[in-house]
């Protein structure tokens, strides 16, 4: 069994269950299945009797459509999906408005300043602020009370924008202090880098593929991470890779069928070529995925949670199902 | 580009456009798909370059530069001739650098040295200089026309950004130009706001009081800052206008093509089209859409069907296997085995066929070509992997 198949669905003994946590931050490069695994986090923490909350930052809404067949949307103002489950879309002129509205008391005020078409526009324009809002508008979610006590969500987990943006969406909050020096613009960055910075609550999960390209975006994110970003990081979740095609008793299958006489006849199917090639990719792409996990492992220092590559991709809650397993092994199913 | 006529095959747009900027969502190969059209371009006799504005070292790894950098690296012309570049054939690759193409632009539009210095020496130019008002993508665009406007070059290919901030790229020049003109960077302009509070009272009520409001939660100093670095621009935003006008002209004109490039399955596929929705609504022209990584039927004909494919099979794989590898080897196995796989695979054939079909029908009813690049055994990343590609996109539909 190599290294990466030994880790492959559970990780190892001396990482904390994710669900421990109270906010994740998921990021990865763009089609690496990100928002799969916020809803599997999600589906899993909730069976696990923890109130949590998924929120997504990205213009275009998935977790409804993974997480309920009803075509509802989530909103700002977020939706439930049965006991303990919700998740919402973090709008970033809305979490202004809540912002300003927090800061200045004056709703028809604030309304006048965000409907304003100048400002509008220099916000168009302006960098940064989206950022920081919205992970304002999660730290400030994170101090929310639930009527009884206690907080309002265990677990909040944040899909974060694709990696190159995700590491500027991380950096926000410290470049924020460095550009403003004084007032409550500068506390608040302030108080959002702590709660990023916090070891024991918040984790950054990053999300890549057993390929080239996902896996070393990966690796420099994580020594950026490392580097200036004081966000802790534990393990790299790689996704979409493929179980071995052949059965054990035959591991070169592909050789053998091409080894077969080229006049052969097969009845009512493809002829042995074909059947040869069939093999021949799948066996590479599996080869190739397996070789990655163990560049992923070595390029990051990190240990690896891998999950299984579904050949219908990811429709809903069977396949999260399959995702979730992996992710949180201390959670029955 | 006139609906329903015939599509310009990728070599014709390669041999007549001077830019061609390729479009995707994230994850699909579009830096491959770039340098795939890019090689494409220099077989056809063409000096090309492709430039990739996505900081990861993606392109150079295709390209096999060690370090790519800001300024064009040319690949050796022995190398292009193993790949079918005639010698009149050129390709370089580069990597934008967008914060010293934005500091070139303040350097080349400021009156006066110290008018630079003072630009590049504020803290808020320094910290937003490479996200303001969508310099970024700004700073690409530029850089394209830039390079298309050079004698050295017949050609650009330009990488762009994944997916939401493809578009973005798009509205780049009209952006900054609304960012520019609009009535409250003018207020912020007023020398009086810059001479302090008493002055920034006397504003008009609407700008004065948004001005108030991001006061009271910024503080005056970051303000004053932002005013600051405004009031340096002033004085350069009409050659800045002039500019970022011209640059749109380009972009838009009949030398510019687009290329769509999306991944098979359904998801990508859908991406795919929500991208071409916002494309189409742009005044940008599509020439065409390269489905990359899709899964192809290796055999003769399609026979994709995974119905076809049945176990009266069985019995005659197994007796050959058997016969070919002895009694020992596990042929009955080995048969089942192979006949399951061939089964799965035609099925993600067809599946891949069936996402893409609805966008690829699209595309060609705009009067667009599509081209489908097999998904390798190997990933793509060198010459000759771009080469395999580029064959695919160079065939007849």
């Amino acid at each position: 069994m190599s290294a990466a198949a030994a880790l492959a669905g559970a990780p190892s003994g001396d990482l904390a269950p994710l669900l421990g946590r109270r906010l994740i931050i998921v990021t990865g490069k763009g089609g690496t299945g990100k928002t799969s695994v916020v809803a599997a986090l999600g589906l899993a923490a909730a069976r696990a009797g923890k109130r949590v909350l998924l929120a997504e930052t990205g213009r275009d809404e998935n977790l409804p459509r993974l997480l309920s067949r009803d075509g509802k949307r989530a909103g700002y103002g977020g939706r439930a999906y049965g006991a303990g489950l919700r998740s919402m879309r973090i709008d970033p002129y809305e979490a202004l408005s809540e912002y300003l509205r927090l800061q200045i008391g004056v709703a028809p005020l604030v309304r006048g300043v965000v409907g304003n078409r100048g400002f509008r526009q220099l916000m168009d324009a302006a960098p940064g602020w989206r950022e920081l809002i919205t992970l304002g508008k999660v730290w400030h979610l994170q101090q929310q009370l639930a009527p009884g006590g206690g907080p309002l969500f265990d677990l909040l987990v944040v899909d974060a924008p694709a990696t190159g943006h995700g590491l500027t969406f991380l950096d926000v909050p410290r470049v924020v202090q460095s550009a403003v020096r004084t007032g409550p613009l500068r506390r608040h960055a302030g108080a959002v880098e702590a709660m990023l910075e916090d070891p024991e609550a918040t984790l950054l999960l990053p999300v890549a593929l057993p390929e080239e390209l996902p896996g070393r975006e990966t690796a420099e994110l994580v020594a950026r991470v490392r580097g200036d970003i004081g966000i802790h990081v534990d393990r790299v979740v790689v996704n979409a890779v493929p179980a071995a095609p052949f059965p054990a008793s035959v591991p070169d299958l592909d050789e053998r069928l091409a080894a077969l006489p080229a006049g052969l006849v097969l009845p009512g199917a493809p002829a042995p070529a074909a059947l040869a090639r069939c093999a021949a990719h799948l066996r590479s792409r599996y080869e190739l995925a397996q070789e990655y996990l163990g560049k992923i492992a070595e390029w990051t220092g990190l240990p690896l949670v891998s999950l299984p590559w579904l050949p219908e991709g990811v429709r809903g809650e069977a396949e999260l199902e399959a995702l979730a397993g992996p992710l949180a092994p201390e959670v029955p199913r | 580009m006139s609906r329903n006529a015939e599509p310009v095959a990728p070599s014709a747009l390669l041999a007549s456009r001077r830019i061609v900027i390729c479009l995707g969502c994230g994850g699909v190969g579009k830096t491959t798909v770039s340098a795939a059209l890019a090689l494409l371009g220099a077989r056809l006799g063409r000096r090309v370059l492709v430039l990739t504005i996505d900081p990861a070292r993606r392109l150079a790894d295709a390209l096999g530069l060690e370090a790519m950098g800001h300024e064009p690296r040319r690949i050796a012309p022995d190398v292009l001739a193993r790949l079918g570049v005639p010698p009149e054939g050129e390709l370089s690759a580069a990597m934008l650098d967008m914060k010293s193409t934005f500091d070139e632009l303040v350097g080349r539009f400021a009156r006066s040295d110290a008018e630079r210095e003072r630009i590049l020496a504020n803290p808020i130019y320094q910290h937003v200089s490479d996200a303001l008002a969508g310099s970024a993508e700004y700073s690409a665009m530029e850089k394209v026309y830039q390079l298309a406007e050079s004698k050295d070059l017949d050609l650009v290919v330009l990488d762009t950004p994944p997916a939401q901030h493809a578009l973005d790229f798009l509205e780049a020049p009209e952006r900054l130009l609304g960012f520019l003109e609009s009535p409250l960077v003018r207020l912020m302009l007023h020398p009086a706001f810059a001479a302090g509070r008493t002055g920034f009272r006397l504003f008009q009520r609407g700008a004065a009081r948004v001005l108030k409001v991001l006061e009271r939660v910024s503080g005056l100093a970051f303000l004053e800052d932002v005013s600051e670095f405004l009031l340096a621009f002033e004085g350069m935003s009409e050659g800045f206008r002039e500019r970022a006008r011209s640059v749109e002209e380009t972009l838009f004109g009949p030398q510019t093509a687009f290329v769509l490039a999306a991944g098979p399955g359904p998801q990508a596929a859908a991406q795919g089209a929500a991208l071409l929705e916002r494309l189409t609504a742009s005044r940008a022209s599509l020439a065409g859409l390269v489905v990359n990584r899709m899964r192809l039927w290796p055999g003769p004909g399609d026979g994709s069907a995974p119905a076809a494919i049945s176990n009266d099979a069985l019995a005659v794989l197994a007796a050959a296997l058997g016969e070919a590898h002895g009694a020992v080897f596990p042929a009955q196995d080995a048969a089942a085995a192979a006949l399951d796989l061939a089964r799965g695979y035609a099925s993600l054939v067809q599946r891949d066929a069936a996402a893409v079909e609805p966008l690829a029908g699209r595309v060609r009813k705009g009067g667009g070509f599509v081209r489908r690049i097999p998904e390798f055994d190997r990933d793509v990343h060198d010459l000759d992997g771009l080469a395999a590609i580029a064959d695919r996109l160079a065939e007849l539909a």
